[in-house]
């Protein structure tokens, strides 16, 4: 499945944090996530509207996308805050119903055009948090061409909603993580999933634990990452990129796929190993893959370069 | 239960005339003949042209016979192939709800230019893809003759890969999703519980022997396979052994031993047995007597000559 | 709203008079009486006629009481149930909203025959198809009584096709769709782990307590017991323990001192206290208040049984 962007890594943080902000693109994310939700106090929930204007360029210096959470219960007023030139993404949290979407459309599809920005760019995350939202999964992943990622169906706020305690050491979401896997899938979407992995930690900022899941994820064909904490932010970049062996495979896979053609063969067995049009289209992909995260490293290194310069700051 | 006994389903590409040969021999309960996954684009004409006669061998070892069709080549597939002898088609990558009127109409039209009685040629929907996994119950309810739906290749198809666990990912739901649809309308699930390294129906014996045994674990009846050592692994698999029929036995003459007693739940050991029980019991029993006479009717089949064609 | 305590349902086979004389001494928060897979065919008759009495008895102890009706006679069992100290009616091989209507249209009219409050009775729904699985949403929402939905699992195994092996769960797709439609729907869903789902079993009060407990983080909020042994250690898997209560009541401490300080998330023993962690020590605390009220009207009816 052909990947719309490169998204390996990410941070969500307090825009309210200032010290967070300032030195978000020195963490090597492909995006940063400002929060209005979760992590803002209440009482500075105002406050912080007033913040994301002038913070997403701040965020973007080091080539990374912008993206805002926002709250579930003041949609008017933080997509006025937040929809501004340099938006990527609108990340709503705990979305149960279609029609909750198709008015953030709405709203976005207003601002777009009174911005000047051009239509369709800002896209929406539809996060799932609760019972109601994965039984209305197909029909809020299909309310806006907006949608471009859906998965999920794990979390606090899941595990809250079904009251269940995190980190017992066994899948608890199945039916969930399986439905908005099939709506994503059937509508075409790129997939936020991840191979089950037993966690009894809960723990942020383990980098080990970051690169074997990004690295399990990789292998299962998944590509998005993200995170609380700076600490996992190598690990999920190099987790999610192929290696240059895998690469290299994917060459050689392509060729022996290619000798194929007009033998009258659908498949052979090399070694034991299968090679099919299945295979020669999983190594098309891992190619492709590799050439965008090798573009998108491009890119942020020569954002940062950009940066030091006019910061007047010496290269590392 | 009253449908078929159809454990294996070996799928024989009608590119491959040694194959085809030699598929009578392999004790498979379905022989699949396949125009869609094995069969090069260039090869497909001579392929249509092998499928009458194809269908005429396969019946010698006593398999029913189906052929794996592509929805997207309808016409030249079913015309191939839509003749007396074949039980079936699979539809492979069937997606949508249209797609299975038009096979409907087509088998329609057939059976009546070729003698074949009306409504008796098969359905069975191979939901390979996401959408058509989606559009499960739509489409299985579309037209009476879906017996049987099965994710066929999904894995390949979906690109679903094996997870650190050995399980392929997404298809654990899949498989059950599959089985509940299925079973709501009484349709037949078609499938095995395929881990790492089996891929795509393709697995070693004993692999495929605890994929079909797993597979019957959660619903499956049959599965299909790629490989002529696979069939007996699957009939095996999907058979209850002796030891199960025996505990099954036991528990039934323990439950009715109970209700003369006046006695609805009654305790084997530390476990309670009920009426769900003893109807699990007795279902077992029936699919074992089942199986036992299917596989004494191909016996008697094969033993048969093969009749000349018409 | 209030929180809905019913952490376990014994089952008694109405015809077991014993059983059913002692069910109140076994501290479940719910009785069922069973007039169906309890109870043989051959004595479904006289079974009927024991419901008026063993509700009293039952009922003792401050256990909420139900009745099992059998599908297939429903009008009969119904009739010979609703009674004055009936909580409601444990419907079996629900597959429609059409048999939900069925049931609640002549609960409706025994409730006013018999001076019960309009609407009073409640239902709790077992799934045993395919069909019922599917259709579950339909199924429902289809009425308001519905407090409580479950699968029964050795008739959903006939249903599925299914030769259960222990080792393999087959139930994940259908307790699954059960956990999240029933909750999307407010209402709670109720089971146990597998395989005690399909093949019950008298066990240790540990292993009892362990599947309850992973019950629980499935998602499940109660467990109809076929045996008494079953109560005591289900009823401690969904209580919030002490210690857990303790430990959530300085979560909120702490959280709210940090909200006066103008942060949004504070260290607490070596764990981030932030919105999630707070809202989940909420939700631990007021089930432990739940919890603890139910036990204290049972320990007062017990003490003037």
């Amino acid at each position: 499945m052909a990947a719309h962007q490169v998204r390996r890594s990410g941070l969500t943080m307090p825009v309210v944090t200032r010290r967070f902000v300032d030195h978000a693109w020195r963490r090597g994310c492909d995006f940063i996530n400002l929060d209005l939700e979760d992590s803002v106090p209440q009482h500075l929930k105002a406050h912080a509207r007033g913040l994301i204007k002038d913070a997403i360029p701040v965020v973007r210096k080091g080539g990374a996308e912008a993206f805002t959470r926002i709250n579930h219960d003041y949609v008017h007023a933080d997509l006025d805050a937040i929809v501004w030139p340099g938006l990527s993404k609108v990340n709503y949290p705990k979305a149960e119903t279609a029609d909750e979407i198709r008015l953030l459309d709405a709203v976005i599809t207003r601002l777009e055009r009174e911005r000047g920005i051009r239509p369709g760019t800002v896209e929406i995350g539809a996060n799932i948090e609760t019972a109601k939202g994965v039984a209305a999964a197909y029909d809020i992943a299909s309310a806006s061409p907006r949608v471009k990622e859906f998965g999920g169906g794990t979390g606090y706020d899941m595990s809250r909603d079904l009251g269940v305690e995190m980190f017992v050491g066994f899948e608890q979401f199945a039916y969930g993580k399986g439905e908005l896997e099939l709506a994503a899938r059937a509508l075409g979407l790129e997939v936020r999933a991840a191979p089950f992995v037993a966690n009894t930690t809960g723990s942020v900022s383990d980098a080990d634990r970051a690169f074997r899941e990004a690295q399990a994820g990789r292998r299962c064909g998944f590509r998005l990452g993200g995170g609380l904490n700076p600490a996992v932010v190598e690990a999920q970049n190099r987790g999610f990129t192929p290696t240059a062996e895998e690469a290299d495979d994917a060459q050689w896979v392509l060729e022996r796929h290619r000798e194929l053609a007009g033998t009258g063969e659908t498949w052979i067995a090399i070694d034991g190993r299968v090679i099919d049009r299945y295979e020669a289209a999983r190594a098309r992909d891992t190619l492709e893959w590799a050439a965008l995260c090798a573009e998108r490293d491009r890119e942020k290194a020569e954002a940062v370069l950009r940066t030091r310069v006019a910061m007047a700051e010496p290269a590392p | 239960m009253s449908a078929r006994i159809r454990r294996s389903w070996l799928v024989v590409p009608l590119s491959k005339a040694e194959q085809i040969a030699q598929a009578p021999r392999s004790g498979a309960d379905v022989i699949a003949l396949d125009l869609v996954e094995f069969v090069a684009e260039d090869d497909k004409p001579a392929a249509r042209a092998r499928a009458q006669a194809a269908i005429h061998a396969a019946h010698a070892g006593g398999a029913e016979v189906f052929a794996q069709v592509d929805p997207e080549l309808l016409v030249a597939d079913l015309h191939a192939c839509a003749w007396p002898g074949l039980t079936g088609v699979i539809v492979s990558r069937l997606e949508s709800v249209q797609q299975v009127a038009e096979v409907d109409e087509l088998l329609a039209e057939l059976e009546a230019r070729r003698g074949i009685l009306h409504g008796t040629l098969e359905i069975v929907a191979a939901l390979e893809t996401a959408r058509g996994n989606h559009a499960a119950y739509d489409i299985a309810r579309r037209s009476p003759r879906i017996r049987g739906l099965t994710l066929g290749r999904t894995d390949l198809i979906m690109d679903l890969r094996p997870e650190p666990s050995g399980e392929i990912h997404l298809m654990p739901y899949l498989m059950q999703r599959l089985v509940a649809v299925a079973r709501a309308l009484g349709v037949t699930p078609i499938g095995a519980w395929w881990r790492a390294p089996a891929r795509g129906l393709l697995a070693p014996p004993d692999d495929t022997y605890h994929a079909a045994r797993r597979g019957r674990a959660i619903g499956f009846a049959g599965s299909l396979c790629i490989d002529v050592n696979q069939v007996e692994p699957l009939n095996q698999g999907f058979t209850p052994d002796a030891a199960e029929a025996a505990a099954a036995q036991q528990l039934v003459t323990a439950y009715h031993a109970g209700v003369a007693r006046g006695v609805a739940v009654v305790e084997q050991g530390d476990r309670l047995v009920d009426r769900g029980s003893a109807t699990q019991a007795l279902a077992l029993l029936d699919l074992a007597a089942a199986c036992a006479a299917r596989d004494r009717e191909k016996a008697e089949m094969a033993a048969r000559p093969l009749l000349a064609l018409p | 709203m209030a929180i809905l305590v019913r952490r376990s349902n014994l089952l008694a086979p109405i015809t077991a008079t014993e059983r059913v004389s002692q069910a109140w001494q076994s501290d479940a928060d719910a009785i069922t009486l069973d007039l169906e897979d309890g109870v043989v065919e051959t004595r479904k008759a006289e079974a009927r006629g024991l419901v008026k009495e063993a509700i009293d008895l039952a009922g003792r102890g401050g256990a909420e009481v139900f009745v099992r009706v059998n599908a297939t006679l429903l009008h009969a069992d119904l009739e010979a149930s609703v009674w004055p100290g009936l909580r409601g009616i444990m419907l079996p091989r629900v597959a429609s909203a059409a048999e939900v209507a069925e049931a609640v249209e002549q609960m409706t009219a025994l409730e006013r025959r018999r001076g019960l409050a309009a609407g009073a009775l409640e239902l709790i729904v077992l799934l045993e198809s395919a069909r019922g699985v599917w259709d579950i949403r339909s199924i429902i929402t289809s009425s308001p009584r519905i407090t409580q939905v479950g699968l029964d699992e050795s008739d959903l195994a006939c249903d599925l096709g299914i030769t259960p092996l222990p080792e393999h769960d087959p139930y994940v797709y259908a307790r699954g769709r059960l956990v999240i439609e029933t909750t999307a729907a407010n209402a709670q869903p109720i089971g146990i782990t597998y395989p005690l789902g399909v093949h019950p079993r008298r066990s240790s009060a540990a292993e009892i307590h362990r599947m309850a407990t992973d019950a629980r983080n499935l998602g499940l909020k109660g467990v109809v017991c076929p045996d008494p042994s079953w109560v005591a250690p289900v009823n401690a898997a969904f209580t919030p323990t002490a210690d857990l209560v303790a430990y959530n009541k300085r979560v909120r401490e702490v959280f709210a001192g940090a909200v006066a300080a103008g942060t949004a998330a504070v260290p607490l023993d070596g764990r981030m206290i932030d919105v999630p962690v707070d809202e989940w020590a909420k939700v631990v605390l007021a089930m432990a208040a739940a919890c603890d009220a139910r036990d204290v009207q049972k320990r007062a009816a017990r003490a003037i049984a």
